[in-house]
């Protein structure tokens, strides 16, 4: 089991990350602290070694999601509202965050995944492949069909 | 930077958010039990939904009327009992039924203990002296069970009353000449032997005056001295069952 230490690190080091993918995976702050919960107490009694903090990052990438999954498919017959988490967030946000965002929290969840995990954590495809469990060609596929979806609804050259 | 990382990087864990899970974990490390602070409420609602199911099926359970008696002298008295057999509901059918509910309260109690009530007030004995006919008429899925106790309290024996039984229908049609199903069935009795006889007539007729007619025309007017009759003399009248 980890120290009271560890964990506190893991918190500061990791907590963001676990909260963007909440965001962009989850309907509400509920289910943000739910996954919360999950995901740290996984980390609590993991036993196994990390090789480093990549390792360890890639390791509470990979949980969330899954963990987010869970959550879903427990909770799928719930109406999923983009526009409600953004509104969660709506002093964190100017309008244009707001407009890409509510694109974004509309696309399939593997596309969200993939698109987080490469425009935000910056993550190459063999990593996100690594992380999600799925072949490489398939996070490139998905990558660049999340990227024809986002460039059709907000334009321009932002991907 | 791209727009998407721009977008999220605002998007972070709240201190209260991290907190809270230490604060968890901390508890489920040192073995506290924990209900989930997400779930809390929702089992705390599903707990009162459930007290409010149960209460509010409960209480229309208790307060849905599955049998009726109709106790008739002249004041005539309905009272409607639920599946435990206590009365949720008592009605009067005339000025005397109602000068007596406007002084005693039958509800909530067991019909037995209403009928008792009933025919023990000073001023409903009053109405149970010399000529006047006491009758029981039961409305139910099970009336032999509701007669039976009737008897056996010694009540009928007591007061030479009679009983019958009746239907809904019966009920429904009284009602619709604000006339207990006691007494209405009686008149319908009358009516296979008096085709003259009229519902107003019957409204202004007691049930001793009632049965004195009855007996009159079923004895071809050598009805004697014997007026009152013990037992099961279930009506036939309008749909009365055994």
């Amino acid at each position: 089991m980890k120290s009271a230490e560890e964990m506190n690190f893991a918190m500061e080091a990791y907590a963001d990350m676990v909260r963007r993918i909440c965001f962009v995976h989850l309907k509400n702050r509920y289910d943000t602290e739910d996954v919360f919960q999950s995901v740290y107490m996984k980390y609590m009694l993991y036993e196994g070694a990390f090789e480093s903090r990549e390792h360890e990052k890639a390791w509470f990438a990979r949980v969330t999601i899954n963990a987010c999954k869970d959550l879903l498919r427990y909770f799928s017959r719930r109406k999923w509202v983009p526009l409600d988490v953004i509104a969660e967030e709506r002093e964190a946000l100017d309008d244009t965050a707001e407009g890409i965002l509510e694109v974004v929290l509309k696309l399939p969840e593997k596309y969200r995944n993939v698109i987080y995990l490469y425009y935000y954590e910056g993550y190459s495809a063999t990593e996100i492949a690594e992380i999600l469990g799925r072949k490489e060609n398939t996070i490139y596929t998905w990558l660049a069909r999340a990227k024809g979806l986002l460039r059709e609804t907000l334009g321009g050259e932002w991907a | 930077m791209n727009p998407i990382r721009e977008s999220l990087k605002n998007i972070q864990a709240t201190e209260e958010l991290k907190q809270n899970t230490l604060q968890y974990l901390n508890e489920q490390r040192s073995g506290k039990r924990h209900v989930g602070t997400r779930f809390a409420p929702a089992y705390a609602l599903v707990i009162a939904g459930l007290v409010c199911l149960i209460g509010m099926g409960g209480h229309l359970v208790y307060s849905k009327p599955v049998s009726y008696i109709s106790i008739d002298v002249n004041p005539s008295v309905e009272l409607s009992l639920n599946c435990f057999g206590r009365v949720v509901s008592a009605e009067a059918y005339n000025d005397d039924g109602k000068g007596m509910l406007g002084q005693m309260s039958l509800k909530n109690v067991s019909y037995m203990q209403a009928i008792d009530r009933l025919l023990n007030d000073d001023k409903y004995i009053g109405y149970l002296k010399e000529d006047a006919v006491l009758v029981f008429t039961v409305i139910s899925e099970q009336p032999e069970k509701i007669l039976e106790e009737i008897h056996s309290s010694g009540l009928s024996e007591k007061y030479e009353a009679l009983t019958y039984t009746s239907d809904l229908s019966c009920r429904e049609e009284a009602h619709r000449h604000e006339m207990s199903f006691g007494k209405y069935r009686t008149y319908l009795e009358l009516l296979e032997y008096d085709e003259d006889v009229t519902i107003e007539d019957c409204h202004g007729m007691t049930m001793g005056e009632l049965r004195e007619r009855i007996d009159a025309c079923s004895h071809g007017g050598q009805s004697g001295g014997e007026k009152k009759h013990h037992g099961n003399a279930h009506g036939n009248a309008h749909g009365g069952v055994e």
